[in-house]
C-alpha cells in the first residue's frame, strides 16, 4: 500500500470518527429507558376506565400522564447532558444535537398518537407503535453513533412490527414495550460501549444477546401469566346449580347458552339505551370462574387452555360500519370480529 | 491514462502534507467542531503535539478558536473555517490524482515529488 493511499484511507478514518461521534449518554440511556419501561409497565394499570370513566377523561389523563414523565425526562437529561459534556470537556456535536431534536418529535408523536388511539380507535396496537418508534429513535441514533447502535435500532423496529404481523397479544407487546425501554435502552449502551468497535462476528453476537435479553423476560410473563390463569380445581357448575355464587367456582356455559352484548355507546351523533340487547348464542362450551358469584376474567373455550381477559386474546373489533336502508328504516351495520386472535392461537 | 502521465504532477499543501494535521482537519471536517480533549481522545496523542499542530493550523486560518461560556466552565472550542474545507477538499482531491498516477505505474516517490514541485512553483 502506497503512502498516498494510507494517507486517503486516514482521512477517511477521521472524517468517519467526525461523523460517527454522537452518543448517548449513560444517564440518558438509563432515564429513558427506566421512564420508558414504568410508563409501559405502569400505564395499563392507572388510566383505567374505573378511575376515568369517560373516554375524554381517560384520554386527556393519559396525555398528562405521558407529558408529565417524558417531558421532565426530556429537561432532566438535557441538563445532565450539557453538565456531564462540560465536565468532560467536550461539546455536543450539531449531528446530536439534531439528532435528540428528531428524537424528541418521535416520543412526541408517540404521545399525541397514544391520546387520539382514544377517539380514533387501534389501541389494540398501541404497543408496538411505540416498540416502533423507540426503534426508529435508536435507528436514528445508529446513524452517527456505533453500527450497533444501527443494527439495535433496526432489531427494534422488527420486533415491533413482527408482534403486530404475528398477532402477539396485547398482553405480551405490552410487557415487550416495557422491556425494550427498560432492558433495551440500557443494554444497547452497555453492549455498544465494549462491542460496539468489535469485527462483524462480535457486532452479531452482541445483537443476538441484546435479541435474547430483550425478547426472554417478556416471553416468560407472558407464559407465567397463562400458566397462573388457570381455573379452580373443580368440577363446572351450571348456571342453576346450587351453590355457584359462593367462593370460587366454575360455570359451565353449555352451547347454544344466550348471551346479551350490551353496549355502552358513546356518540355525539346517537344514542342508545344501556340495556338494549343484542341476542348471541355460544358455539362452544365456556367455562368461567366466579368468585363470590362474579366473573374475575378467567375463562377457557371447549375445555381448553384458562386465559385471564387481560391478556387481549379474546377482543371486539369493529373494523367496518356500512350504513343501510331497511324497509325504509335506517340502519347501520357493524362488522366485527370477535375472538380473532384465540382462533389464530388455538386452531390446530 | 495518455493524459493523465502527461499532465504535470499534482501539488500538495505542505501544511496539510503531515498525517496529524490531516487527520485534525479532516476530524473537525466530520464532526463540525471539537474540545482540545475531544480530538486528543480521538486522535491519541499528547497535549503537545496536538497543541503545536493546533498552533500552525490556527496561524494558517484554517482552524479557529470559539469560546463559550455556558454554564459554569468556560471551554475553548476549536472549528475548521472555510478556507481550512477548501484545503482539506483540495489535499483530497490531488491525493486522488497521485493515487491514479501511481496506479499507472510512474516508479517516483509521489510524495516527495509532489511536495518538491509545489515548492518550486
Amino acid at each position: 500500500m502506497t503512502e498516498t493511499h494510507q494517507q486517503l484511507q486516514s482521512i477517511h478514518a477521521m472524517l468517519a470518527a467526525g461523523h460517527r461521534s454522537v452518543h448517548l449518554e449513560k444517564h440518558s440511556l438509563l432515564l429513558i429507558g427506566g421512564v420508558g419501561g414504568l410508563i409501559a409497565a405502569m400505564t395499563e394499570y392507572l388510566i383505567t376506565a374505573d378511575y376515568f370513566p369517560d373516554t375524554t377523561q381517560q384520554a386527556v389523563a393519559l396525555l398528562v400522564w405521558l407529558s408529565f414523565w417524558l417531558g421532565g425526562m426530556a429537561i432532566v437529561d438535557f441538563k445532565l447532558t450539557h453538565r456531564a459534556r462540560q465536565q468532560r470537556d467536550e461539546t455536543l456535536p450539531f449531528a446530536q444535537a439534531q439528532m435528540t431534536r428528531a428524537w424528541w418529535m418521535l416520543l412526541s408523536m408517540g404521545t399525541l398518537g397514544s391520546f387520539a388511539m382514544f377517539f380514533y380507535g387501534g389501541g389494540g396496537m398501541i404497543y408496538a407503535l411505540w416498540i416502533v418508534l423507540l426503534g426508529l429513535g435508536i435507528y436514528l441514533f445508529g446513524l452517527f453513533s456505533r453500527l450497533l447502535v444501527e443494527w439495535i435500532g433496526l432489531a427494534t423496529i422488527l420486533l415491533g412490527v413482527t408482534g403486530l404481523a404475528a398477532g402477539l397479544p396485547y398482553g405480551a407487546t405490552h410487557w415487550l414495550a416495557a422491556s425494550c425501554f427498560a432492558i433495551g435502552m440500557p443494554l444497547a449502551g452497555w453492549l455498544s460501549a465494549r462491542y460496539g468497535n468489535t469485527g462483524l462476528t462480535g457486532r452479531v453476537l452482541a445483537l443476538l444477546c441484546w435479541i435474547t435479553l430483550v425478547v426472554a423476560p417478556p416471553l416468560l410473563i407472558t407464559q407465567a401469566k397463562w400458566a397462573a390463569a388457570s381455573g379452580p380445581d373443580t368440577s363446572p357448575l351450571s348456571l342453576k346449580a346450587p351453590g355457584l355464587r359462593q367462593g370460587e367456582k366454575v360455570l359451565r356455559l353449555a352451547p347454544d347458552t344466550p348471551i346479551a352484548l350490551r353496549l355502552d355507546l358513546e356518540s355525539p351523533v346517537l344514542t342508545a339505551d344501556p340495556q338494549a340487547t343484542l341476542l348471541m348464542k355460544l358455539t362452544s362450551p365456556l367455562d368461567v370462574v366466579l368468585v363470590d358469584g362474579k366473573p374475575d376474567g378467567r375463562y377457557r373455550i371447549a375445555e381448553g387452555e384458562w386465559h385471564a381477559i387481560g391478556e387481549g386474546v379474546l377482543d371486539l373489533m369493529i373494523d367496518r360500519v356500512t350504513p343501510q336502508l331497511e324497509n325504509d328504516t335506517p340502519a347501520v351495520r357493524a362488522h366485527a370480529i370477535f375472538g380473532k386472535k384465540f382462533i389464530q392461537k388455538e386452531a390446530p | 491514462m495518455s493524459d493523465i502521465l502527461h499532465s504535470p504532477l499534482p501539488s500538495l499543501d505542505p501544511l496539510l502534507h503531515q498525517p496529524i494535521r490531516t487527520q485534525i482537519v479532516a476530524y473537525l471536517s466530520g464532526r463540525g467542531e471539537a474540545t482540545f480533549s475531544e480530538m486528543k481522545r480521538a486522535l491519541e496523542i499528547t497535549d503537545g503535539n496536538l497543541g503545536a499542530h493546533l498552533n500552525k493550523l490556527t496561524e494558517a486560518s484554517f482552524v479557529e478558536t470559539r469560546n463559550t461560556t455556558e454554564g459554569a466552565r468556560a471551554q475553548t472550542v476549536f472549528v475548521l473555517t472555510e478556507s481550512g474545507r477548501n484545503a482539506l477538499n483540495h489535499y483530497v482531491t490531488q491525493l486522488s490524482k497521485l493515487m491514479q498516477l501511481s496506479a499507472t505505474g510512474q516508479t517516483l516517490s509521489i510524495t516527495t515529488a509532489s511536495l518538491n514541485l509545489k515548492e518550486s512553483l
